[in-house]
């Protein structure tokens, strides 16, 4: 710095800017600090032409770098230090012509004028640039010491209170201990104190007193909600599927786990790596596997008609924006079609991140007919009904290997049964056969076919058989002859299923792909199913016999393909077939088209044959030519060489021998067990790799069907390499998230407790910690707690009691209006910060406060009063349901919650991290009106006119104490007392209005008081309910 | 009007300050003095925009959305070609390739269906319209049929929410939202942007994100009146307090509040005494506006008998122009149920007689009330439908989504009456002049509003956000 005398505390300018607006003139000259002061300036007017987009990027020049801005360009330099009148930026800037004017006129963009001069006065001190703030490595800033330290509790406080001094502010005093206790049970556990908790409270003046306060609410079970509250804004937690159908779904154990995690103390690098890896960890189990519902509770899409792929690309950007969001604080969202306007960050980069979590076995669909639940999942039950599930499949296990054992024993049976073998070539099992010689033609046409007549297909219309109706458990084989007019990229030949994409093609299934023949056993495509390919394509133009074997065992090798009787080259496509095939749709084989699907047009089929049973190969070599069979039969034994021997005794086994058909029927007796606890057992999205590692392309403008380059997964280069032993999967991005030289992760999470706990986080925008964001305002306290929360092990509670333990947090929110001109957004915290509460505070208060709250952890979500009156009407609860805490109240994402959207809830669309906070006559009413509310007034006013009897006073005082936290004082006991008076008055004078108001929700009311008194009492609580200090955190 | 109360939205100064720098997502560092200056322009305004941009034609928007995509070729835009073709195959050179829906997209045989209704030319611009649509013909004058109207959407779900927040995608405030937050209102008593949606009709889902404010705040989002006895969310006292106690014990809770403010000059407290003032006005001004039993028997006959029974869309049809009357920026009806994918001959026919006597009585209702030209009024859905039939050719046939062409009208405030613009192909497959994509329209409604919509933007997570996103352009040929 040129001039010394010029360094003025950085910190004036901020309170410079809050001065009102005549005293400004009189500013003194002021440090100006590139990243605080010029950054927003040239990344709001200048980087979408000069900044990291290069497709977008004019004249070359680049001003986000510390080169562009000093380098020369033709003749002219950016930035020359001191000089701005040689400064090309300056000049451009304040040039008047349009032509050399920036931002041109056309871009809509235009500078004021006192951003104009903080450009002048920053060059004027030397332009010096610096990196932002949020990718530099957290630094460990000196603690600022206090002269005065009188007051100060740890550390925080030094870095809050230097400031202040700075800006000649001086802190407010500590709140009131009834103040105290409701603020911090409010922050910690989203409940109000109970009075014996704040008569406890407010008489125990030992030293300590209050962080044992601290600690009793962070160990207590309401802790874990609270957390949770917010961290399903995070996860964009729904109980419904969202879009436009927006079915119910199952995924609240997820829901259960985090509050549980929290009130287990679990650390935050342990909450990340479980949520966004578990499943990856070494030996993961059920509880590691869990977690990662986290990723799949984006909204997902069922909607007839809709392309796959593109929701599959949007459910894995929704991962993507959400892993960016949540953990970087970073908008990645915006490098989805190109490179990032504002922040280092390019669109390369951002397929990078996003083929993380590009590499499961999902559907961009879910089953519109089937209920599945979209792949992968897990199967969601007890420890001991999965163990369950294990020892069924245990014993289908044993009991294949006693079948396989079967052969050599019955070698002399065998023997005999060849001796006197029938002539006849049997072939039992045959439970249908259609040879279209019936066929009357029409849409599809009667043809010559390879016996007498066929059929060919007009691809639109089905064509049905009687029987099919095959469980996954069962063996069964198929036999036709087909021809197709050309190599088909898709087209049906049969199925048993009722759709494709609309009933995730659950069922079985023949089909032509890219010209191969497939047969597939489908749960839910792709997650849960079996399919084997022909490795060479189907040949054109030529009758050829397809046969189908299939064996029960639900595995891929036990399907074989058959082309004119002899077993066909196959590969496996998948092979995780275990859930039922059955349900929906007709329950026996159509062939030749399906609903929405593309049909076997042109196709022609003849002979079609359907088994009950696995044919062996001689058998099926017999269906192809009607001899194989009946030949071997009557060769002479001496003549039948060995490989003929084996193929009679498998066609032995499969139908003439009695062990084997034990065998054979006590398997599936087995399978069919453990199908059905299977069946019954519910599953849970959670996140599973697929064997094979998809390849990521970068999307051309972010266009599902436009892929271009292929990238593999990765971090981006502004932020620390990922160490080279981490794999590049989820578990590897988990741990470089964790790894102490992250510089977001910690300082993202750091600001989002303090935002809990004081409203606004350090760096106000919570959700983009980038060029576009805010900067914060103690940026050394910032790192000091982030490197303190690294260094404790990620020790979130014990955070909490850092920052809730500090004098800051515990200051007075009173206002004065000298301090609301200096500051009136209370960025400096020379008071306590005050605002209104969160929807499910606001409810649970009046909830715990009548008594009427249940305090059940967990379970399914529930339906209370106001979910009968949202745009979608539920039908409500009765009983507990009614009173459970606002964190189980059933989300319907494309109709949520009335009264909770009314007070600003998160939508829960998409990954949220700050809510709004509005206030509109809209929320006074739903306070006033909305039953829920009306209820707990009511039930209040019973439970305090119990307590006190007549005594009105003393019932008031309670009931302002229970809603507030605190004792009237003697103009509000006043207030209180006409209050009650006035409306004692009213209904008594209109019994008939005391009747009707207490008919107001579920709970009855107590016979043995009086209706009026019950009803003042209820009106009472009701004013209450609305009063400032019941729905503001003060 | 008193600004504290006015909007019910905005407040004494320290709140509305911090606002106001909400608003604008901008630090209090670069915040200037003509920016605060122009804060307290605005609040007087109730929007964020100190003064339009262009020239206002309109100052509020009645949007009649017909969600489920009406038949564009069975209603407005006439072509005798697929008469002539009727059953012969879509050819490839029309279609070019382009995605069709996974409901006909599979379709071994697409074959083309002609308009089994009679087209006539109306008024002297001779504005075609199918027989279906004898009263909107009758106001052929006054409206002007786009008949060039696109979008990337093929599904109902992303194309309603393209329409109304110009993505496809959850997330964005919708075309209401965004004019509130603009614009403000013109009558602190009620919402600025009111939805009334049909009763009892089956068709697509809507959703409230379809008028929602995403990113903006919630009071922008739109407010929409129930067809039963709370026309919003609790807007009537519980059973047993009657006005008059209500009353008393709001002076009660202002009581308090007063006592409050002595021993803290928190503004915040200032601002609840004055939303629950307003929230009792709208106890009152709510009632009155939803209450059509005042409107005389001749416009009970103009909007059609089915107007005097609640929740139908001529009743709402009746209270769009009561709300407009009162000011209200955004009014936004919707009216499911046009998804033809078969059976549309008749239920075409159906939606339509349940639609167009009210839309085009509104139209001349608001006409006859000097309203009309200040009004902007929009009729039509999300997309158009396919030339070909789904599923098998029948008399019963139906008509796929088609998002590549689709017609809407518009008539009031600057809108060119008497008038068609942009042509589709004689096979209503591709457009053939001056196409309108959805941004487009966007652009233009905005601009009709005297909003330049490159300019009513909001910063959120590190950009400025726009109704038109990075798109759109005004189509002057529209404009009067």
């Amino acid at each position: 710095m040129s001039n010394p005398e010029m360094r003025i505390p950085a910190l004036l300018l901020a309170a410079w800017c809050l001065l009102p607006v005549g005293a400004r003139a009189e500013s003194p000259a002021k440090q100006i600090d590139f990243n605080r002061d010029i950054r927003p300036i040239l990344s709001n007017n200048c980087y979408p032409c000069h900044g990291p987009d290069e497709k977008k990027r004019k004249a070359d020049l680049r001003l986000d770098l510390r080169d562009g801005l000093y380098s020369d360009h033709d003749g002219a330099r950016p930035v020359v230090g001191g000089k701005p009148g040689e400064s090309e930026l300056y000049k451009r800037i304040t040039a008047q012509k349009s032509g050399e004017r920036m931002p041109p006129p056309k871009s809509k963009l235009q500078l004021k004028t006192n951003e104009v001069e903080l450009i002048r006065s920053w060059i004027e001190q030397g332009g010096a640039w610096s990196g932002h703030w949020s990718f530099r490595s957290l630094e460990k800033t000196p603690i600022p010491d206090l002269a005065e330290s009188a007051g100060a509790r740890n550390s925080i406080d030094n870095f809050i209170r230097s400031r202040l001094r700075e800006e000649g502010l001086k802190p407010s005093p500590e709140a009131s201990r009834e103040r105290l206790i409701r603020r911090l049970t409010l922050d910690l556990t989203g409940l109000p104190p109970t009075l014996s908790e704040i008569d406890a409270f407010v008489e125990d003046d030992h030293p300590g007193a209050y962080e044992k306060l601290v600690d009793r609410l962070l160990s207590s079970a309401a802790y874990g909600e609270r957390m949770a509250s917010d961290w399903l804004d995070v996860a964009r937690y729904s109980d419904t599927y969202g879009y436009q159908v927006d079915r119910d779904r199952f995924v609240w154990p997820w829901r259960d786990w985090v509050v549980n995690a929290f009130n287990e103390g679990i650390s935050y690098d342990r909450f990340l790596e479980l949520q966004l890896a578990g499943d990856l960890l070494p030996g993961a189990g059920d509880e590691e596997i869990l977690p990662t519902t986290f990723n799949r509770l984006h909204s997902q899409k069922v909607e007839g008609g809709s392309t796959p792929e593109e929701f599959r690309v949007e459910y894995v950007a929704d991962r993507t924006h959400t892993f960016a969001t949540a953990f970087l604080g970073l908008t990645f969202e915006c490098a989805r079609c190109h490179d990032h306007k504002y922040d280092p960050l390019t669109q390369r980069e951002y397929y990078k991140l996003f083929a993380f979590f590009n590499n499961i076995d999902e559907f961009g669909l879910y089953a519109y007919f089937t209920g599945s639940v979209p792949t992968p999942t897990l199967l969601y039950a007890p420890k001991a009904h999965k163990q369950k599930i294990a020892d069924a499949a245990e014993k289908i296990t044993r009991a294949e290997e006693e079948l396989a054992k079967i052969p050599d024993t019955r070698k002399p049976d065998f023997e005999k049964w060849l001796a006197a073998r029938p002539a006849e070539p049997a072939i039992p099992g045959r439970i249908e056969h259609q040879d279209f010689e019936g066929h009357k033609g029409g849409a599809n046409s009667s043809i010559p076919g390879v016996e007498g007549k066929a059929i060919r297909l007009s691809g639109d219309d089905e064509y049905h058989l009687k029987q099919g109706n095959f469980k996954r458990s069962v063996p069964f084989s198929l036999a036709l002859w087909m021809k197709t007019p050309e190599v088909k990229d898709r087209a049906i030949v049969f199925h048993r299923s009722q759709a494709w994409t609309d009933a995730g093609s659950r069922g079985y299934q023949l089909l032509l792909e890219k010209g191969k023949l497939s047969f597939s056993l489908i749960h839910f495509w792709p997650g849960n199913a079996l399919r084997i390919r022909t490795r060479v394509p189907f040949e054109v133009n030529k009758w050829v016999h397809v046969a189908i074997t299939y064996d029960g065992s639900s595995r891929a090798d036990g399907a074989r393909l058959f082309l004119d009787g002899v077993p066909a080259d196959c590969e496996i496509v998948r092979d995780n077939l275990f859930k039922n095939i059955s349900g929906g749709g007709r329950k026996s084989i159509t062939i030749g088209a399906r609903f929405r699907d593309k049909g076997f047009s042109g196709g022609e089929i003849d002979e079609f044959q359907v088994f009950n049973r696995q044919l062996s190969a001689l058998e099926i070599a017999q269906v192809h030519d009607g001899r194989s069979l009946r030949d071997a039969l009557a060769k002479s034994r001496a003549s039948l060489d060995a490989r003929l021997v084996g193929k009679l005794r498998e066609y032995y086994l499969h139908t003439a021998d009695d062990a084997w058909k034990k065998g054979l029927e006590q398997i599936r007796s087995l399978r069919e067990a453990h199908n059905n606890i299977i069946n019954g057992t519910t599953e849970i999205m959670v996140m599973r790799e697929t064997g094979k590692v998809r390849q990521t392309h970068l999307l051309v403008r972010g266009a599902y069907d436009k892929p271009g380059a292929p990238v593999e997964a990765g971090t981006p280069a502004i932020l620390p390499a990922m160490k080279q032993q981490g794999a590049a999967n989820r578990l590897g991005l988990a741990r470089w998230l964790t790894a102490p030289e992250h510089p977001l992760t910690s300082r993202v999470m750091i600001n989002r407790l303090w935002q809990m706990c004081f409203g606004l986080g350090l760096v106000r925008t919570t959700e983009d910690f980038g060029s576009q964001g805010q900067s914060p305002s103690h940026p050394g306290l910032l790192d000091w707690l982030s490197l303190r929360f690294i260094d404790s092990g990620w020790d979130i509670r014990g955070l909490l009691r850092t920052i809730v333990t500090s004098a800051t947090y515990r200051q007075d929110s009173r206002i004065s209006p000298g301090l609301i001109e200096k500051d009136p957004e209370n960025i400096l915290l020379a008071r306590g910060r005050r605002y209104r509460l969160r929807a499910e505070v606001i409810r649970d208060n009046a909830l715990s406060s009548s008594g009427l709250l249940v305090r059940k952890i967990g379970g399914a979500p529930v339906r209370p009063y106001e979910v009968a009156v949202s745009f979608k009407p539920l039908k409500r609860d009765k009983g507990e349901g009614l009173y459970r805490r606002s964190l189980y109240t059933f989300w319907k994402r494309t109709a949520p919650a009335p009264v909770m959207m009314s007070l600003d809830a998160s939508k829960r669309e998409v990954c949220t991290v700050r809510r709004e906070r509005t206030s509109s006559p809209l929320q006074a009413l739903v306070l006033m009106n909305d039953p829920q509310l009306v209820e707990a007034a009511r039930v209040l006013g019973q439970r305090l006119l119990k307590k006190h009897a007549e005594n009105s006073a003393s019932m008031l005082g309670e009931m302002f104490r229970m809603l507030t936290g605190r004792k009237p004082g003697d103009s509000e006991k006043k207030i209180l007392n006409r209050l009650y008076k006035e409306q004692l008055d009213f209904f008594q004078a209109n019994p008939e209005q005391a009747e009707n108001f207490l008919k107001t929700g579920d709970a009855a009311a107590d016979k043995d008081l009086a209706p009026a008194r019950l009803a003042a009492a209820g009106a009472v609580a009701n004013v209450l309910l609305n009063f400032d200090e019941a729905v503001m955190k003060r | 009007m008193k600004p504290e109360i006015c909007t019910g939205y905005d407040s004494s100064l320290g709140m509305s300050r911090r606002r106001f720098l909400d608003r604008f997502g901008m630090g209090l560092g670069s915040i200037a003095l003509t920016d605060l200056l122009r804060a307290n322009e605005q609040r007087a305004l109730g929007g964020v925009l100190p003064t339009t941009h262009v020239p206002p034609r309109a100052k509020r928007v009645i949007y009649l959305f017909q969600s489920g995509g009406p038949s564009q070729m069975d209603l407005f835009d006439h072509k005798p070609m697929l008469k002539k073709m009727q059953g012969k195959e879509l050819p490839d050179e029309i279609r070019r390739g382009q995605r069709l829906t996974a409901m006909s997209g599979n379709q071994a045989s697409l074959p083309l269906v002609g308009s089994p209704f009679k087209f006539t030319r109306h008024g002297p611009g001779g504005t075609w319209m199918s027989d279906l649509l004898p009263h909107t013909s009758r106001i052929a004058d006054e409206i002007c049929v786009v008949k060039s109207l696109y979008t990337e959407a093929i599904n109902h779900g992303p194309a309603v929410t393209h329409l109304q927040t110009g993505s496809q995608f959850p997330g964005r405030p919708s075309m209401g939202s965004w004019l509130s937050y603009g614009l403000g209102t013109e009558n602190a008593e009620l919402p600025s942007f009111v939805v009334l949606v049909t009763k009892n009709k089956g068709g697509q889902p809507l959703l409230t994100r379809l008028w929602g404010s995403g990113f903006l705040a919630s009071r922008y989002q739109g407010v929409r009146f129930r067809s039963g006895k709370d026309p919003v969310l609790y807007l009537n006292n519980p059973p047993g307090i009657d006005n008059a106690n209500r009353r008393r014990m709001l002076d009660r809770l202002k009581d308090l509040h007063q006592a409050e403010l002595q021993n803290n000059s928190d503004p915040a407290i200032e601002d609840r005494i004055s939303q629950y003032e307003m929230a009792f006005k709208m106890q009152t001004s709510i009632p009155e506006v939803t209450n059509l039993s005042t409107e005389p028997d001749y416009i009970y006959k103009e909007y059609g008998e089915e107007s005097r029974k609640p929740g139908t869309f001529a009743a709402n049809c009746l209270m769009a122009r009561r709300l407009a009357e009162r000011g209200v920026r955004f009014i936004q009806l919707y009216h499911p149920g046009w998804d033809q994918h078969g059976g549309l001959p008749k239920g075409l026919a159906g939606q339509c007689k349940e639609t167009d006597r009210a839309s085009a009585a509104l139209v001349m209702d608001l006409k006859r009330r000097g309203l009309l030209e200040d009004t902007l009024v929009i009729w039509g859905g999300e997309f158009g439908r396919t030339n070909y039939c789904q599923g098998k050719l029948s008399a019963n046939f139906g008509r796929d989504h088609h998002p590549r062409c689709f017609s809407l009208w518009m008539a009031g405030g600057g809108v060119r009456g008497g008038t068609s613009y942009g042509e589709t192909d004689p096979f209503c497959y591709n457009i053939a002049t001056d196409p309108v994509h959805v941004h487009d329209f966007h652009a233009t409604i905005l601009n009709l509003l005297g909003v330049d919509h490159e300019k009513l933007t909001f910063k959120y997570q590190g950009r400025n956000f726009r109704l038109t996103d990075v798109h759109g352009k005004v189509i002057k040929g529209i404009l009067a």
